[in-house]
Order: structure tokens, then C-alpha cells, then sequence
């Protein structure tokens, strides 16, 4: 007892252990160790292999020409698939993401349980395991057959319904973290129920959401078959999303990757490289912007 | 009225387009050089030819930059039920248009591009220019032949010493167009094939399965008494040995583009321009010879589009020509091109 009360804290170095604890101490941090060397491993494995491989293509040219239209004719040039990306997925972040978060909105702060709530939260579940194919043959018949054209909108609007399920159920689940004090706090200072969700419960959240939207946005960039199917192939610039057929990194890599030759095989590494830097970058820049509007931030 | 003045304006153009084509449309090695077409025409469908059309397009590029062509090998079937739908301007095929594959009677015209040889390639070391006769090749294949000294292999090889070496037969473990061609030649060519004609085979058991051509050209290096059938492209990219086969005249051919062009010659070739290289007459021809197409339509709705479809194809029957050599296709033969480049002329005014 007099241990318990006595002035000295309680030693928890570890070092008086019995050897039979401290023998279990070690062996288990050393399993857990060993852990995240092996879950690691795969993903440095990977991360050199695309750097090694893919970084040699790398050059100006390679930003701004055009993609070559023969496999075997080595050189430069993915500009076309670079700019295809980057619309092709903010045009699709654009129609997911703001209906997507006023969609959990609605779920966490009004719908809750009622059945409607209920029926769009298991729809949402099963929706986020449907294959990303399906997606691209939703829209391949809904709306690339009607208006009998490939185009890189309709790529968006295959990518946004596979981004939609991801962004309502993380953000509400970032929603539901929010603790209720704070939005009795703010109602107790008289904000009414809309401005309680626009300026205290997102706010808090916004981190949350940001990182789930950004994992949405990863998966979107690196989707290949919804895009072949609905987008089709150019060589080309295409930034306008409805004049014809598009192209994306994820797309070309697949076309140049499957091709026997060598110097198709290298643009793939080049794609991959490009399309990780890409995710890298804009996971880095929504993390800055999430961070200013975070209210523990402030 | 607005409309209508742009209707006119756009028969004018087309008037205009069809005249300048119709200029050139006569020559055969004339890419038509007075007024180039510009704009954008997308095909897709084949991937077998994929290589040519790319290096195809890459060259065509040179000649009139303002047209983009595009061809996404999506694969036949694909192809076809796009070109149904409206989706493309060209579409290529391996295979003839079946019902429900897409296009409607009367929608599209063929017109055969290029052909290449699928050679039957074995892995013996020391052994080379091995010669079958075709119901040993079916023997072989549906697992009836197990021995590489098998007296139906020692008969046609008097030359060669042959190993007990047991066979191992490599085949397309994915759905292809290589393996339907493969295998409706053994099925037209012998009577003992059992094992059918189709996208996909059931193998005799013991057999090693790759995926693509590629993947059966890696099955073949890496296993000794291995025999399998690839892709002439594939087959010269991993060097195999290919073994000599027996065609209609008896003769063992050994697989190349000449051979294959011969078969072409000696091939019957249908009203529509479709035609049965597989063991096709001729002392000189390669027996086992895929058929690619490309469909391009009956009628466009964009005057343009069909101007730059036709000079495109055009051009791949003319000087895209020589491009199939240097990509291990044959070129098409003489008289069949002229009926071809008839056909296009005929089909786009």
C-alpha cells in the first residue's frame, strides 16, 4: 500500500520487469515492429519501382507534347492525359463533392433515423462495392449511347457516381464526430438550425471531409475502366470535356502498358509516376486549405 | 432560315469535299495531295492489328496533320457493337459481322486491311525447321500425340532426330481471336479436330495456359517440349523457332509475310469482301493466316467525317501498305487491294 501513496511515481520503464514479462515485452514490440516493416515494404517496393522506372521519362517535353499515336516510337509526350486528368476528375469532384457533403448533411443532421435516412445509407453502403465498370456501363448506356458520342463529360459522370457513395458515408461519419455540445452551444446563442451546420458542424468536420473527399478524388484519378469505356482515346489536347473523345494518365497506362515494346512500356512508368505526383500534390495542397478552415485551428 | 443557310452552306463543303475526292479517288498512290482533309474521325475495335493502325496513324499524321485519327483497340466485339451504336467512325474486326454484334445489314462495307501469319512455335533445343502435317498438328493439340518421336512427327522429319521429349501444349488462357483462327483451321483443315471452333478451347489437361500472345510466347521459352501458337509479331519479338506446316498442296510452309500474302492470293474472296485465308490454295501458301478488317459505314452524317474516313483508309490501302511490313502484317495482294480501295470509292462517294 505504502508503495501506492508513496511520493515516487510508479516506475514504468520496464526495466525491473520479471524476464518472463520482459521477454514477452520485447518479443511483442518486436512483432509489431516487424509488422510495419512488411506493411510497408510493398508500398516503398512500389514507390522506387515507379520513381526508378518512370522518372527517366520525365522532361519538359514530356508535360506539353502530345501523346506519339505508335507504340514503338520512343520520346516524350503526355500532356493531352495530364490536362484529360485534371478535368476529366475536377469536373467530376465538382458534381460529387458538394452533393455528396449536403447529402451526409441531410443524413447526420436531419434525416437520422427515418426511413429515408436508412434506405440512402445502405444504398450508399452497397453503392461503394459495386465495381468502378459498372459506373462506366451505367453511363456508357445512359448516356453515351443517347448522345452517341464518347466524350470526357461523360467520363466526369462515371467517376463522380463512383466518388458520390465514398464522399456521403466519410463525411458522415466525420459529421457524426462533431460532438453535440457544440451544436447546442450554438443554438443556445441563438443560431438557427442552417447556420449551426454551415458555420459550426462543417467547420469542425472539414478536415474530416477533406480527407474523405481526397481519397474519393484518389480513387476517381486512378480509375481505368469506367474511363475507357465512356471517354474513348485521343492523342490530342482535349480541355473541352464535351468536344469528343478524351484520354487520362489511368487510361494510358493501361493502353501502353499492355503493348509488347519498350518504349510504350516506358511511357507507362512515366503515366504512373505522373498521375502518383498528381495525387501526392493535391493531397498536400487540400491539406493546407483544410487546415485554415478548421475552427481548431483559428 | 438560320438553319437552313447552314444546311446549304454544309452541301456546298460536302459537294465540294466529295469533287476533290473524287479527283484523287482514282489513283492508288496518291494520298490525295490537292485539298487535305481536316477535322477528327475515332475508330476502335481490334486489337490484333493495334500495332499497325498505330504505326499506321503515327505516319499518316505526317502526311496531313489536320486530321486527327484515332483507333482504341477495344477489342473486336467491342468494336462492332460501338460502330452499332453510332460511337465510331471506323471500327475494326478480326471477325465477320454476326447477328446481334451491332451494325445492321446494309450499315457498313468491309474492308480488309492487312493479315498476318499465327505461327505454330515449339521449344526442343537443337531442333529446328520441324515439319507437321495438319492431322498431326490436330493430334498434337487435342493431346492424341504425346511424345516429340511420335512415328506421325518422325515421318514428315526424316532429317531431324527427334527426343522422347513429352509435349506441352501452350494456349491463350484468355477469350481471343488468335485461338478461334487457330482452331477453325484445325476444324475446316482435318477430320479428327474434336475440340471445336472457338474464342476459347477446352485444352487437353496438362496444358499450360498464358495471357495474350505474349504470355503463350513465355509459356513456349520457358518450357522445354512446349509447342504453342503465336502471333507472327510476337513470335519474331521473342525469337521462337516456328515449325513449317503442311498446307492444302501438301507443302510445309514455314510462316512469313510472303507466305502469308500468297495465302491471300490464293484465298476466295466473298461479294463483300470478305475472304477464308485458312488453308488457302496455292503451293506457296502459309496455311494458318488471320483476316482483319476494318467496317466503315454505309452512310455518314457528317460529310466531313466521311471524307476524312476515306482518306484515311485510303491511305492505309496505298502507302500504309509498306508501314505492315516493317510491323510483321502482311500487306494485302495486288488484286484484293484494288478491289478494296473499289469498295471505299464505291461506298463514300
Amino acid at each position: 500500500m505504502t508503495t501506492l501513496h508513496g511520493t515516487t511515481p510508479p516506475d514504468l520503464s520496464g526495466r525491473n520487469l520479471s524476464f518472463r514479462r520482459s521477454l514477452a515485452d520485447k518479443s511483442a514490440t518486436f512483432g509489431i515492429g516487424l509488422c510495419v516493416l512488411i506493411a510497408a515494404l510493398p508500398l516503398a517496393l512500389v514507390a522506387w519501382q515507379v520513381v526508378s522506372r518512370g522518372a527517366s521519362t520525365w522532361s519538359l517535353d514530356w508535360f506539353i507534347e502530345e501523346i506519339p499515336r505508335n507504340y514503338r516510337t520512343e520520346g516524350p509526350g503526355m500532356g493531352p492525359a495530364i490536362v484529360g486528368t485534371l478535368v476529366i476528375t475536377g469536373m467530376a469532384a465538382l458534381l460529387s463533392i458538394p452533393i455528396g457533403v449536403l447529402g451526409a448533411v441531410y443524413l447526420n443532421e436531419y434525416g437520422k433515423n427515418k426511413p429515408l435516412a436508412r434506405f440512402i445509407r445502405t444504398m450508399a453502403d452497397v453503392m461503394t462495392g459495386v465495381p468502378s465498370i459498372m459506373m462506366g456501363l451505367f453511363i456508357y448506356v445512359g448516356y453515351v449511347t443517347v448522345i452517341e458520342e464518347r466524350t470526357g463529360f461523360a467520363g466526369a459522370l462515371a467517376l463522380a457516381c463512383l466518388m458520390l457513395p465514398i464522399v456521403i458515408r466519410s463525411t458522415e461519419e466525420m459529421l457524426r464526430l462533431v460532438p453535440d455540445e457544440l451544436r447546442q452551444a450554438s443554438a443556445g446563442l441563438g443560431a438557427r438550425k442552417w447556420r449551426t451546420v454551415m458555420g459550426v458542424v462543417l467547420p469542425a468536420a472539414s478536415s474530416g471531409i477533406t480527407s474523405g473527399s481526397l481519397l474519393a478524388v484518389a480513387r476517381a484519378a486512378g480509375e481505368t475502366a469506367p474511363i475507357i469505356v465512356t471517354v474513348g482515346l485521343t492523342y490530342v489536347y482535349k480541355p473541352d470535356l464535351f468536344d469528343g473523345a478524351n484520354t487520362t494518365l489511368a487510361a494510358q497506362i493501361f493502353r501502353n502498358a499492355s503493348q509488347p515494346f519498350a518504349a510504350s512500356q516506358d511511357r507507362a512508368w512515366g503515366a504512373a509516376l505522373t498521375l502518383i505526383a498528381i495525387v501526392f500534390l493535391f493531397t498536400i495542397l487540400s491539406r493546407i486549405v483544410a487546415a485554415r478552415f478548421a475552427i481548431d485551428r483559428r | 432560315m438560320k438553319l437552313n443557310r447552314r444546311t446549304v452552306f454544309g452541301t456546298i463543303t460536302a459537294g465540294a469535299l466529295a469533287l476533290s475526292m473524287a479527283a484523287c479517288g482514282g489513283s492508288d498512290d496518291e494520298a490525295g495531295d490537292g485539298e487535305m482533309v481536316s477535322g477528327e474521325i475515332t475508330g476502335s475495335g481490334a486489337s490484333f492489328p493495334d500495332a499497325f493502325y498505330a504505326a499506321a496513324i503515327e505516319a499518316y499524321a505526317e502526311v496531313n496533320p489536320d486530321l486527327v485519327v484515332t483507333y482504341s483497340a477495344d477489342g473486336s466485339s467491342a468494336g462492332k457493337e460501338a460502330f452499332g451504336q453510332n460511337l465510331n467512325d471506323f471500327a475494326g474486326t478480326d471477325s465477320l459481322v454476326g447477328e446481334g454484334d451491332g451494325p445492321e445489314d446494309g450499315s457498313f462495307q468491309y474492308i480488309p486491311t492487312v493479315a498476318a501469319p499465327i505461327t505454330v512455335a515449339y521449344n526442343l533445343p537443337g531442333v529446328e525447321g520441324i515439319q507437321i502435317d495438319q492431322e498431326t498438328l490436330a493430334g498434337i493439340f487435342q493431346g492424341d500425340i504425346t511424345a516429340w518421336n511420335d512415328p506421325a512427327l518422325v515421318a514428315t522429319n526424316e532429317g531431324l532426330t527427334l527426343p522422347d521429349t513429352p509435349i506441352t501444349i501452350a494456349h491463350r488462357s484468355d477469350g481471343s481471336g488468335t485461338t478461334k483462327n487457330f482452331s477453325t483451321f484445325l476444324d475446316e483443315a482435318t477430320d479428327t479436330w474434336t475440340l471445336g471452333a472457338s474464342d476459347e478451347i477446352e485444352w487437353p489437361e496438362g496444358s499450360i495456359g498464358g495471357e495474350k500472345n505474349t504470355g503463350v510466347a513465355t509459356v513456349i521459352t520457358q518450357t522445354e517440349g512446349a509447342i504453342g501458337y503465336v502471333d507472327l509479331a510476337d513470335a519474331v519479338e521473342t525469337q521462337l523457332v516456328t515449325a513449317a506446316i503442311e498446307n492444302a498442296e501438301g507443302a510445309f510452309i514455314q510462316p512469313s509475310l510472303e507466305a502469308s500474302t500468297a495465302a491471300l492470293e490464293g484465298a476466295e474472296v466473298a461479294e463483300d469482301l470478305s475472304y477464308n485465308p485458312l488453308d488457302a490454295a496455292g503451293a506457296e501458301s502459309y496455311p494458318i493466316v488471320a483476316p482483319t478488317y476494318l467496317l466503315i459505314r454505309t452512310e455518314y452524317e457528317d460529310e466531313n467525317v466521311a471524307a476524312g474516313v476515306k482518306e484515311f483508309v485510303n491511305y492505309l490501302l496505298t502507302d500504309g501498305q509498306d508501314i505492315a511490313e516493317e510491323n510483321n502484317f502482311a500487306p494485302l495482294p495486288e488484286e484484293l487491294r484494288t478491289q478494296a480501295l473499289d469498295a471505299l470509292n464505291e461506298t463514300i462517294a
